[in-house]
């Protein structure tokens, strides 16, 4: 089947002055380019920030007593935990789910005295939501029916001047509100590289917490995900399924400064995006109507032979989509390096972090590694057709506004 | 008895430039019969585009009634109005203008196909070129070709629909005297062909001198009106 003329004639205008062309479809794929990497490493950097939090034995999601999300009661335990545990580990997308429970308490040596957070957990699964529990740099982790053993951040070894076998008197305050004393083994020590987290770990077993504060069960089940673009529609599906008193929040509700963070994130990133392809637009704003401009009396002749205003109006959109089309794989190819760069080797922040890569007791992972994969197409193309076609309106009206009468009006030379 | 195409009755056109109103046609009268070949003559300024633009379409009365075919203009639409121009007008420019990036053959092709013609355009479209003598030039693009061939390209993408009248500006004021002559030649053989109407707005003494008939204007109003018989 043969082109239309039309279609024919919309190509061979753009290869008038081909060296504009050239530049718009150039400027369009930077523009592309740029909004895409930008995309990617905020992409990458929430990944990593959901990644640090949920793995700081958070979940990308958990089961927490109603009251426990205004109160944030360490000593609140979960209603009816095993059968929330059993619909958890039901859950379709559901890869890990682990109770726990905490309190604080006063780990003591000799004369020395260290306050932690006692977090109880289950070892069998604490270490698949939990990259502390996974972080072992001596000895052990913890294993189901540790009764009296526990693991013990680098830092708070260094304080109290112990190492692994030594027994840890561990001062708490009971479920009656008395002083509850118990001698606790070390067994495993933590190495997580953030000197801040390592000096307040210790760990126990959810039942040893149990009997050490006399509350049965956890304040919370931590859930972990397959896929974290379905965090909120997992969080509903479950949410529907708990029982009464409980309540299923997210990642961002558990550590609402993360929340707000990552919110804060978009809105810049989304805006520098925007000012970009802003940018960009009107570059090619600049191009359309000069080419627009230098086709006028070609439009005034065009109308006057009968062409439609719309047929025109289709014709330079046509123009515009085709750089658009272009500069969107150009975007693509600029971008695809960089981001498989990016994805790859990732962006180390550890400089910054200072060595100590935690942020409000969240462990992360100082590299930031860009999102690379399909959906890069459809955005280029989605922002590169996009702005060329809205950069083509004004052109577009100014060629639309041409008087037919100046086609007979018009002289050679 | 030959059919009026085109009946112009007691028209004005003021052209409002800010500071003064420019009167172009002042109650200008004139009928354009089927087949008529005829030259519109007067000196610049005295209102001949500006009827033109009237009767083709383009532009509307200030007063007065311009209809075409037994269409009052001033009852369409700006649509209804690309619509007339589209299929029952062709339009001659004096500066030719074809379509840079198209050939012969496409710019030809091209009112047929808005004019939403099938796969067929372009066989016509080379026939008309062939008729005019350009089917030699058909697959070449403006550039490549001299005025009179751009000229005679331009016709045929006026008469290429067989529109019943044809406008023409100047259509010879870029042409030498042979490639004037060749073209008002061929324009008459359409005529006799086909029966189309022909109305030339020009300077051009030749292009009188071929007419077979012969408007005057005079600031904005028909001052001769002159029907020459037959091998005048």
């Amino acid at each position: 089947m043969k082109m239309s003329l039309t279609v024919r004639l919309a190509g061979r205008n753009l290869a008038r002055n081909v060296r504009r062309t050239i530049l718009s479809v150039i400027g369009v794929g930077v523009g592309c380019a740029i909004a895409i990497f930008i995309w990617s490493f905020s992409r990458g950097a929430e990944d990593m920030r959901i990644r640090g939090v949920a793995e700081s034995g958070i979940g990308h999601m958990a089961v927490v007593p109603e009251i426990w999300v205004d109160t944030r009661d360490p000593d609140l335990r979960l209603a009816g935990w095993r059968d929330e545990l059993e619909t958890t580990r039901g859950m379709p997308g559901v890869v890990a789910a682990a109770p726990s429970a905490s309190t604080t308490a006063l780990l003591a040596f000799g004369t020395l005295v260290v306050g932690v957070e006692m977090l109880g957990v289950d070892p069998s699964v604490e270490p698949a939501v939990n990259r502390i529990a996974r972080a072992i740099g001596e000895g052990r982790y913890l294993e189901p029916g540790d009764g009296s053993l526990t693991v013990v951040g680098r830092g708070v070894v260094d304080q109290l001047d112990v190492e692994l076998g030594d027994q840890l008197y561990v001062t708490l305050v009971g479920a009656s509100g008395g002083i509850e004393y118990v001698m606790l083994e070390i067994c495993g020590i933590i190495d997580t590289g953030s000197k801040s987290l390592d000096a307040s770990i210790c760990h126990v077993t959810l039942d040893q917490l149990a009997v050490m504060t006399g509350r049965d069960g956890p304040t919370k089940i931590a859930i972990m995900v397959d896929d974290i673009q379905t965090i909120d529609q997992r969080a509903a599906e479950l949410g529907a399924r708990v029982g009464e008193g409980n309540t299923v929040i997210t990642w961002a509700s558990l550590v609402p400064a993360m929340g707000a963070d990552k919110a804060a994130d978009d809105v810049f990133n989304n805006t520098l995006v925007a000012t970009i392809i802003l940018v960009v637009m009107l570059g090619v704003t600049s191009a359309r109507l000069t080419a627009v401009l230098e086709r006028k009396r070609e439009f005034a002749v065009l109308l006057a032979l009968g062409m439609k205003p719309l047929q025109i109006l289709r014709l330079i959109m046509l123009e515009a989509f085709v750089v658009g089309v272009a500069g969107s794989g150009v975007g693509l190819v600029i971008v695809t390096p960089l981001v498989y760069l990016l994805a790859t080797k990732g962006l180390s922040f550890a400089d910054a972090f200072g060595g100590d890569a935690s942020i409000a007791g969240v462990l992360f992972d100082p590299v930031i590694y860009g999102d690379m994969g399909p959906w890069m197409v459809p955005v280029a193309f989605a922002v590169g057709v996009t702005a060329t076609l809205a950069a083509a309106i004004y052109p577009t009206a100014s060629a639309l506004r041409t008087d037919p009468t100046s086609a007979l009006t018009m002289r050679e030379g | 008895m030959t059919e009026t195409l085109v009946s112009v009755a007691d028209v004005t056109k003021d052209y409002d430039t800010g500071k003064v109103t420019v009167k172009a046609l002042r109650g200008l009268s004139l009928d354009v019969a089927e087949g008529d070949f005829m030259a519109i003559v007067g000196p610049s300024g005295s209102g001949k585009t500006t009827l033109l633009n009237l009767i083709g379409a383009l532009d509307t009365a200030t007063t007065g009634t311009v209809d075409v075919f037994g269409t009052r203009l001033s009852g369409l639409s700006r649509r209804e109005r690309a619509d007339l121009r589209l299929h029952s007008l062709g339009f001659v420019f004096q500066a030719y203008n074809l379509i840079p990036v198209l050939t012969a053959r496409e710019n030809v092709e091209f009112v047929l196909e808005l004019q939403g013609a099938g796969e067929e355009r372009r066989e016509r479209a080379l026939s008309v070129l062939t008729d005019l003598g350009l089917g030699d030039f058909a697959d070449r693009r403006p550039n490549e070709m001299s005025g009179g061939q751009q000229q005679r390209v331009a016709v045929a993408r006026a008469v290429a629909s067989r529109p019943r009248l044809v406008l023409a500006d100047e259509p010879t004021a870029n042409l030498d005297s042979e490639n004037s002559e060749a073209l008002l030649a061929m324009m008459r053989g359409l005529r006799d062909l086909h029966g189309m109407t022909f109305v030339f707005c020009t300077h051009d003494p030749l292009v009188v001198s071929y007419a077979r008939r012969v408007v005057r204007l005079h600031d904005g109003v028909v001052q001769s009106d002159e029907r020459k018989e037959a091998g005048q």
